[in-house]
């Protein structure tokens, strides 16, 4: 576990440099177990700061979200850098960032933060509903431990574990400034196994189980926006001109909009799960996302997010790519 | 599947074709007088490798029922590489829309070199008969509005 | 796009090439339903004369703003189309064009799928149309010069061509002369004409031509830029002997202590020189070279007491402190003529050649048959590797023995699918005829055989020097031998007479490979600097085989000669030509057009991934930083002069930022969905 006096500590430490403007952390949400981030922009704000089970979410996607507001004219651009907490799995959005060259490393002040694994919030709410006072969990000795409402319960960490960090193999940053603990061996791997038993089954059944799922689609775009790698400008999803997938909510844009989503994702999701997380409709995005994801490290033996100089994967190839599939 | 509609059905096949390959060998089957099916219709591209995977989506979606890409042999593109990509990106797009219920036999790919007037006829034939096999494209046909 | 689309369809009935399978009429009745369609025609023949007056008066009468012309293969006439809107006034990139000839009529039999699929193309080709946009073809100016990589026969030709119109020529040579292999030939066929004595005239016009700067002993290291305005580095390597001061006398290289010791590649190893040496007396330019791999001074630090070229050297001019130099200039054309090497006959094992010493290459032989040769022109039997005896006081020096009887094996590395090569080098008969003639001519009553499995003697006095190389006695057995080993002191040849069906194991003093020609085993430098291809023979690809023999696929890069592929010297010659004449089209004319359909950046939108610039083959596209409202921000940005329009930077841009123009997302997705409706 984290020490949450030496987190503030280097917290303060960070946002006192001249050269960082701001720090994002996390914080205590607004109500139940949730936690949110934190944006930080003095010493005296740390004490705010936590890092527990419930900090779910992917702090990297807000170094490419923040807007960068015109600059008024004779002032100077704030070009300081930008502090940020981050787990394993974040981490390598960030190394995936700068490989696209969203930024220079030394922009970025990384606070990494080795993980032992976050909570699927879905799963505590249900396990404690209607909970709305301000409460806490923490990771002791393979237990979650949580403190609501004057009780503790603890519950057995795989009944509450996020699906992602049951397959974690990042969870030390690969990228970082400071590590805020130590270090945290890889215990699990993704064996993909429901990729592949959905990968057996029939063209009828393949097509009728996305079928089902797209239709709940209400194309909020919140997977687009929370996607640490989803920071174009003008996002070819939604553009009108030209139109690549009209803005109409049914089966033919919604499975348009998700076949192309997961494309630009090939090479690029560092699989941090935050899209499946924050759909409203429970879409299992991630089952897409993995799908590439598995054909990338088996065809072409590529992992995004694990080295600043390696050059994108579809802007690549080896003269040995499989062709078995041309004519 | 065994009814009439299979049987009467005419596939409608989109191709994306390179001009200095593939183009040039669809135009050398036609000054040869090949004959084969017209199930196929070409857009013609500079390089295989101008091909975005998303056409195929795109295709699909505004009524295809399936779609052929061709381009220059490994090694050959007029471009020196753009067909490498291709091979890299449509690999991916197939296995992904697989994955998703589409059928292979929709989504092809092909290298015919400017001197391959007869491949052309061969791959024309095989792409035809393997989208007639899977029937009409109708997962998530798009609704054509006509203003 | 200014306007409303005013769209005119013209489809051609081209005789009856279309007009034969496609009901014409139904089709243009057709192409008017289509929105932004004002006028529909059809005509016999689009692109006669009267057919593009028809395009012509609609422009100026009607206002047409996009030309949509139905009938053959763009690939055939969108040049003569795009000349038509020009000669209108109208921007040449307004035409799509619908190939409703080569891709419809010609190949489908059934009129009613024909007439239907020719409407789906036209309706795809308006679709486009609407969304076309003016283009400039740009043009760039073009430097009058011209850069050789390579001096043999090829490059030397097209050196002297290009000098003699008046352009300046910079000629690079690796070795330290020029001539290539044709300096090494003693005879060439048919005529038996000496090959040093038609080659050294011109390679002494290419030294002292006023327009050709040559470089020899010197490397291309870079190569930047496009055509018209190549930026070139090349690196004189230093000879360590003084140019200016070397008279060529040759007290340096017979002073030498390593003389007679080091293998001299001029020879191919059958003659030896010292480590300052001249390849050969009649090298040009006739300057002495150090070898600094082999020189005891260079390569240990010592030579003796003091080095002994340089003591012996009364003109001063061996300097071990000069350097390499580097050179940098700008060129308008690039060709490249770098030859060939001949193939490793230790490849085919089965020839023991490197176990025998008197299995020799072809090569080999020509340098022992050359006058000027390591000896004396004599056909001898070698003793490699030998010293050679102290002569005895009083005795007579033992003369070396000349074969009694040569075979010749033909198409050793050609034709052979087991070592790679399966295409023919062309000249290798005929050289072999050659050789058996001389052989015939130097060694009275020698007994020479040819084994061969066909003889190509194509060209001009082939057939006729065939015929009178076996009228001479020359016995050709057609088989192609397994084998040969060693008996006695005879080398054994075994084959199969196979027009006879007769196994034969045939004796011989001395076997001679005909080798083929293989490209050179540095040849992946070149493709390197160059960006060349290869075809699949791996010598470098021509632009198109039949009809663009001297160019590559790179606007002003040229080749000539064997490195395009194997040839004798009449054709390299008349290649050579060939490359200078092209090469001096863009130089004569001083401008040259780049492509119109390169690909354009929204920097608005790019958000500096880099994608584009990872993928581009030519590095036609960078980052560079720009200001997006008061912030720097990286964005791509294109060299439209580097740019060939493939578009791979287009579909790899994930934001649709990079975009080609002419292939753009919006003008294809229109035609998808024209298409794929039904």
């Amino acid at each position: 576990m984290v020490d949450i006096n030496k987190l503030r500590e280097i917290a303060a430490e960070v946002i006192s440099r001249d050269d960082v403007r701001e720090l994002i952390g996390y914080r205590p949400g607004t109500y139940g177990f949730r936690a949110r981030p934190a944006f930080v922009t003095g010493p005296e704000e740390v004490d705010r700061l936590i890092f527990t089970p419930a900090c779910v979410n992917n702090l990297a996607t807000y170094i490419t979200l923040e807007e960068k507001l015109p600059v008024p004219r004779g002032q100077e651009p704030d070009t300081r850098k930008v502090a940020v907490m981050v787990k394993g799995c974040d981490s390598r959005a960030l190394v995936q960032q700068m490989e696209e060259k969203a930024y220079g490393r030394d922009q970025v002040v990384v606070l990494g933060i080795p993980c032992t694994g976050v909570v699927d919030m879905a799963r505590v709410e249900a396990r404690f509903p209607g909970v709305l006072e301000l409460g806490e969990i923490a990771l002791e000795g393979g237990k979650f431990v949580l403190s609501f409402d004057g009780k503790v319960e603890e519950v057995p960490k795989d009944e509450l574990l996020a699906d992602k960090c049951a397959r974690c193999r990042y969870p030390t940053p690969l990228v970082y400034d400071q590590l805020l603990d130590d270090e945290v061996a890889r215990f699990a791997d993704d064996d993909y196994s429901d990729i592949e038993a959905l990968e057996k089954r029939s063209m009828e059944d393949k097509w009728g189980y996305w079928e089902e799922k797209f239709s709940r689609c209400i194309r909020c775009y919140s997977c687009r926006n929370v996607c640490p790698m989803c920071y174009c400008e003008d996002c070819v999803l939604d553009r009108i001109n030209p139109t690549w997938m009209r803005r109409s909510v049914d089966i033919s844009e919604n499975t348009a909009f998700h076949i192309a989503r997961a494309y630009h994702l090939a090479g690029r999701c560092i699989q941090c799960g935050e899209c499946q997380r924050v759909c409203p409709a429970k879409i299992p995005l991630m089952e897409l996302n993995r799908k590439f994801y598995k054909d990338v490290g088996e065809l072409y033996d590529y992992e995004p997010g694990t080295n600043v100089e390696a050059a994108p994967l579809l802007a690549t190839f080896s003269v040995e790519d499989r062709e078995d599939f041309i004519l | 599947m065994g009814d009439n509609t299979k049987t009467d059905f005419e596939p409608n096949i989109v191709a994306f074709l390179c001009n200095w390959c593939s183009y040039a060998g669809a135009d050398l089957a036609g000054t040869s007088r090949i004959h084969y099916p017209p199930n196929v219709r070409v857009i013609r591209v500079m390089c295989s490798g101008r091909v975005n995977p998303l056409f195929v989506m795109n295709a699909l979606q505004q009524g295809a029922d399936g779609v052929l890409i061709s381009g220059c042999h490994p090694g050959d593109c007029h471009y020196m590489q753009g067909n490498y990509y291709a091979r890299r990106r449509f690999n991916l797009m197939r296995n992904f829309l697989e994955y998703l219920g589409v059928e292979p036999e929709r989504v092809r790919m092909s290298w015919v070199s400017a001197s391959e007037g007869a491949k052309w006829k061969e791959v024309i034939e095989e792409v035809t008969e393997g989208v007639r096999t899977v029937g009409p494209m109708d997962k998530f046909k798009r609704r054509q509005l006509n203003w | 796009m200014n306007g409303k689309p005013k769209i005119g369809v013209y489809v051609c009935h081209c005789g009856t090439n279309i007009a034969g399978t496609v009901d014409v009429e139904d089709v243009v009745r057709f192409a008017q339903t289509l929105p932004d369609v004002v006028v529909a025609r059809n005509y016999s023949y689009m692109c006669s004369d009267p057919g593009q007056a028809l395009i012509t008066d609609d422009i100026e009468k009607i206002g047409l703003n996009r030309v949509v012309v139905a009938s053959c293969s763009p690939r055939m006439h969108e040049p003569t189309f795009r000349k038509t809107l020009n000669g209108a006034q109208l921007n040449p990139y307004f035409l799509e064009m619908a190939n409703i000839r080569e891709q419809c009529s010609w190949v489908h039999e059934d009129s009613v799928a024909a007439t239907e699929k020719a409407k789906r193309i036209i309706e795809a080709a308006v679709a486009k149309a609407r969304r076309l946009e003016a283009l400039d073809q740009k043009e760039v100016d073009v430097e009058p010069s011209c850069l050789i990589i390579g001096a043999g026969i090829a490059g030397i030709q097209a050196a002297l061509d290009i000098a003699d119109a008046g352009f300046k020529v910079y000629v690079v040579e690796k070795s330290p002369t020029v001539g290539g292999h044709m300096a090494q030939l003693d005879k060439t066929f048919p005529t038996l004409d000496c090959s040093a004595c038609i080659l050294t005239p011109k390679m002494v016009d290419v030294a002292n031509h006023p327009n050709i700067e040559l470089m020899t002993y010197s490397q291309v290291e870079e190569i930047s830029g496009y055509i018209g305005n190549f930026d070139i580095k090349v690196r004189v390597k230093s000879r360590f002997v003084d140019m200016e001061k070397c008279t060529g006398c040759g007290d340096c290289a017979s002073s030498c202590r390593q003389a007679g010791r080091i293998s001299n590649e001029f020879d191919e190893g059958v003659g030896m020189r010292g480590a300052i040496y001249l390849p050969f007396p009649q090298a040009v330019p006739a300057k002495y070279t150090i070898d600094k791999e082999n020189c005891l001074f260079l390569a240990k630090g010592k030579c003796g007491e003091s080095p002994k070229c340089k003591d012996a050297c009364q003109a001063g001019a061996v300097n071990f402190d000069l350097e390499d130099k580097m050179v940098e200039f700008k060129v308008g054309t690039i060709i490249v003529a770098t030859g060939f090497d001949v193939f490793d006959a230790r490849l085919k094992p089965e020839y023991a050649y490197g176990v025998y010493d008197n299995v020799l290459t072809a090569l080999e032989f020509e340098r022992m048959v050359n006058a000027s040769g390591p000896t004396g022109g004599k056909i001898v039997m070698l003793e490699r590797g030998k010293k050679k005896k102290k002569k005895k006081e009083g005795a007579e020096e033992e003369q070396p023995r000349m074969p009694g009887s040569v075979t010749f094996i033909q198409c050793v590395g050609s034709r052979d699918k087991s070592v790679g090569n399966e295409y023919c080098s062309r000249v290798c008969c005929m050289y072999t005829a050659k050789l058996a003639h001389l052989v015939k001519e130097k060694v009275p009553g020698a007994d020479v055989t040819i084994f061969y499995m066909d003889v190509r003697a194509f060209g001009k006095g082939f057939e006729e020097f065939y015929d009178r190389v076996r009228r001479e006695g020359v016995r050709y057995i057609r088989g192609n031998p397994s084998e040969i080993y060693k008996k006695g002191d005879k080398l054994v040849v075994k084959a199969e007479d196979t027009l006879t069906s007769t196994p034969l194991e045939h004796e011989a003093d001395m076997v001679v490979l005909s080798v083929g020609l293989v490209p050179r085993s540095d040849n992946r430098e070149i493709i390197d600097l160059l960006k060349l291809s290869q075809s699949s023979d791996l010598f470098y690809l021509e632009a198109h085989p039949k009809l663009r023999p001297v160019d590559t696929a790179s606007d002003g890069i040229y080749l000539a000669g064997v490195c395009q592929g194997p040839k004798d010297i009449p054709d390299a010659v008349a290649q050579a030509k060939g490359a200078a004449s092209a090469a001096m089209i863009p130089m004569a004319s001083g401008k040259v057009k780049v492509e119109a359909q390169t690909s354009i950046v929204d920097e608005a939108t790019c958000r500096g991934c880099g994608f584009c610039v990872q993928v581009c083959p030519y590095t036609a596209i960078e980052l560079l930083e720009v200001n997006r409202m008061g912030w720097p921000v990286q964005v791509a940005r294109v060299n439209e002069a580097l740019c060939k329009g493939c578009g791979a930077c287009a579909a790899a841009c994930l934001s649709g930022s990079v975009q080609q123009r002419s292939f753009k997302d919006l003008q294809l997705l229109p035609q998808i969905q024209a298409l794929g409706v039904k």
